[in-house]
């Protein structure tokens, strides 16, 4: 049954092909602008992607090696019978190897420990509340089942103030600017997940989490809930909305707040449509 | 032998079950709407056709042959001024009658507008079967899989009647206040946003099949309150010509409403200080027109006011357990307190909660305008009225002022109580 080790030859083939395609796809590849499929827009994404890559360079080093001798021993060493059925060659057998189990104990601990050292100071540039900028919170996100409401300070620069702008599912910042702000939760878990931005922060009740990022790209992408968080989970998903310069972005806010504060309808408001 | 066989098999399967699903044009086999409780039952207190079958067949008929048999064979009626004639409603429109019946292709885009002809499913029927049908049901009859988990549970279409309106309290809405909603949600229910998750066409297509939905379950309401003033046996029931009056009548309702939407004509009032005193005012009696908003939302506007049962007893009969056992959870209440209960029930039948002003939370809308709404012309279906016949416009802006900075200023009414006394207090004081 030779077969089989070109099932597994072929099997392996096929997933070495697929990563080594992935690269060259904006679908397969990790999300990014859609006309720039290398590009990552934000520094943690860059830094997050590098050890991604590394991790995914490793087990794929290992997963050759190991599918190359799965493949060789499964072909060469084939149970073969003579004429009266019976095997050709005698079955050998062994009792463990102690150096051998060392050896591949040792070495995948000790790429986990490099891994695990490694990886601390992104974790700690990203999560660690010390490491947050020093600016004023953009916005207080409160994920609520099934949506995100996005509250900015209004005019008068603080949050929780009755001028504030409220906006559902509708993120917006600016580009090259470190932007903070708090996480809240109104009901159950649910996680703040910008895929493009590669940030990911569960939105716990009762607690308020700051959470900062920046993008060097401007562009419309996605917010998601990455948290199953009941049946609606799917139907939180929403738009963040990167600005080129600041002034863009105040534009934004003041429409918006006029909108918010709109007392009577103009002739033309009545008019939308088709 | 056997081994490779079953590998092949494995393969096979494989290859079916990949092929079979995870495709958009699948399709979930025929969906039925389903009829008005009154056509086949005995309702207390209502119309309703039960044990005519004569006359529940023409009902049936009628409503075939304007709105089409069943989802996926929808007929526009005509007059029923959907744009286009209803073309954004479905992939398909019935044209002809009985066997010279066609379906004719109405709408079939890509992403880029041309035709696509390997998606048969499109339109506001695809859109809303996406999106909308696991809450509100096939029918528009807020009974789909999810509903029975939600609070408050989802809207019922067949009425006519939408809460959250620009329109004169019973009018039917504008079609911005339906775009509204879906774009926005309700906030403080389960209604999502969908500005993110539809484009602004999408939303337009589902505007269009929600009002197909509405026109087709309130003149199915129509027909079996004609029917039911007729004679069983009478052939002559249900005439084709009464038929298309009642259909024409619905549809002139949704014709009217365009043109009814309340603008404030007077902008809204600076929020001093002042206006949101007088508004406190306004809110709490205090002032000849004597309103009654505490009565409902309570003296601190926690949603707790006398003329509804307590939170307590709301609570443990609505989430208090099993929603199916909610009869014998009610049967167990005392007399005063159950007929409290049936008093404060929305025209849907549900229970009702006033709005706890305390918390910033809108369901139609933040927009001052959205809230002068609310206090003009009331929400349809629920308890709140329309004011604009008590108090005046200038009154209804104090009103919107204090109403949008209470959540800010909860003192405004655990001090209101004191003033008249402090009041006295600082009178002595002067008066030594």
């Amino acid at each position: 049954m030779r077969n089989w080790s070109i099932l597994f030859a072929l099997a392996a083939i096929a997933s070495v092909a697929a990563f080594l395609y992935a690269p060259f796809s904006a679908d397969w590849w990790l999300p990014n602008p859609p006309d720039q499929t290398h590009h990552v827009i934000s520094a943690f994404g860059r830094e997050i992607d590098n050890l991604f890559l590394i991790i995914l360079f490793i087990t794929g080093a290992v997963f050759i090696g190991t599918q190359v001798v799965l493949v060789y021993s499964s072909y060469k060493f084939v149970d073969e019978m003579d004429e009266h059925g019976k095997p050709k060659r005698a079955a050998t057998y062994s009792h463990g190897n102690n150096r051998l189990e060392v050896i591949w104990t040792i070495i995948p601990g000790a790429i986990l420990v490099f891994l695990a050292v490694y990886q601390v100071g992104t974790w700690a540039s990203i999560k660690f509340r010390s490491a947050a900028p020093r600016v004023a919170p953009l916005a207080e996100i409160t994920a609520r089942q099934f949506q995100w409401v996005i509250r900015y300070p209004g005019p008068d620069g603080r949050l929780n103030s009755p001028d504030d702008l409220v906006v559902v599912n509708d993120f917006h910042f600016v580009k090259n600017k470190q932007t903070l702000i708090y996480l809240k939760s109104s009901d159950v878990l649910h996680s703040f997940y910008l895929p493009h931005l590669r940030i990911k922060q569960d939105a716990v009740p009762g607690l308020t989490i700051p959470v900062w990022f920046d993008s060097d790209t401007a562009g419309s992408f996605e917010i998601a809930c990455a948290e199953l968080c009941g049946w609606g989970h799917y139907k939180m998903r929403g738009k963040v909305t990167i600005h080129e310069t600041e002034t863009d972005f105040q534009r934004w806010v003041s429409d918006q707040l006029t909108e918010q504060n709109k007392s009577q309808l103009t002739m033309t408001a009545g008019a939308e449509g088709r | 032998m056997t081994r490779s066989r079953f590998v092949a098999g494995l393969i096979l399967g494989g290859l079916v079950l990949t092929s079979s699903g995870c495709s958009d044009t699948f399709n979930a086999g025929p969906l039925e709407y389903v009829s008005a409780v009154t056509l086949t039952q005995d309702v207390p207190g209502k119309t309703n056709l039960a044990g005519k079958q004569p006359l529940q067949d023409k009902v049936r008929a009628a409503l075939a042959g304007l709105f089409g048999d069943s989802p996926q064979r929808i007929r526009v009626p005509e007059g029923s001024g959907l744009p286009g004639g209803g073309i954004y409603l479905a992939s398909y429109k019935l044209e002809g009658d009985g066997a010279n019946a066609r379906r004719k292709r109405i709408y079939r885009p890509r992403a880029d507008g041309t035709p696509d002809p390997s998606r048969p499913q499109a339109g506001g029927y695809a859109i809303y079967r996406r999106n909308c049908l696991h809450c509100h049901g096939v029918s528009g009859a807020g009974d789909g899989p999810t509903a029975p988990y939600l609070f408050p549970i989802p809207r019922d279409f067949r009425q006519g009647l939408f809460k959250f309106t620009s329109t004169p309290n019973g009018a039917r809405p504008h079609r911005d206040d339906l775009r509204r909603t879906i774009k926005n949600g309700l906030h403080g229910t389960s209604m999502p946003a969908f500005h993110a998750l539809l484009s602004a066409d999408e939303i337009e297509q589902v505007i269009d099949y929600v009002i197909f939905l509405s026109m087709r379950g309130e003149t199915e309401l129509m027909l079996i309150e004609e029917a039911g003033t007729a004679d069983e046996n009478d052939p002559d029931a249900l005439e084709e010509e009464v038929v298309k009056e009642l259909a024409d009548g619905v549809f002139n309702k949704w014709k009217t409403a365009q043109e009814q939407v309340m603008n404030p004509s007077i902008a809204r009032t600076p929020a001093t200080r002042e206006s949101i005193l007088r508004g406190r005012d306004l809110f709490l009696g205090r002032t000849k027109e004597k309103l009654e908003c505490a009565g409902c939302h309570g003296m601190l506007a926690q949603g707790d006011g006398a003329s509804f049962v307590s939170k307590e007893v709301f609570d443990s009969i609505v989430f208090g357990g099993n929603p199916s056992e909610r009869a014998a959870r009610l049967s167990a209440l005392d007399e005063k307190t159950r007929t409290l209960w049936t008093q404060k029930l929305d025209v849907w039948g549900n229970p009702l909660r006033p709005a706890n002003l305390n918390r910033g939370d809108y369901k139609g809308g933040r927009r001052p305008i959205d809230i002068y709404w609310r206090i003009a012309k009331g929400i349809n279906g629920a308890q709140m009225p329309a004011h604009d016949s008590t108090i005046n416009e200038r009154q209804i802006w104090d009103l919107v002022n204090f109403v949008l900075a209470l959540p800010y200023e909860p003192e405004l009414l655990t001090e209101a109580g004191n003033e008249p006394q402090r009041a006295k207090l600082a009178d002595t004081a002067t008066a030594r």
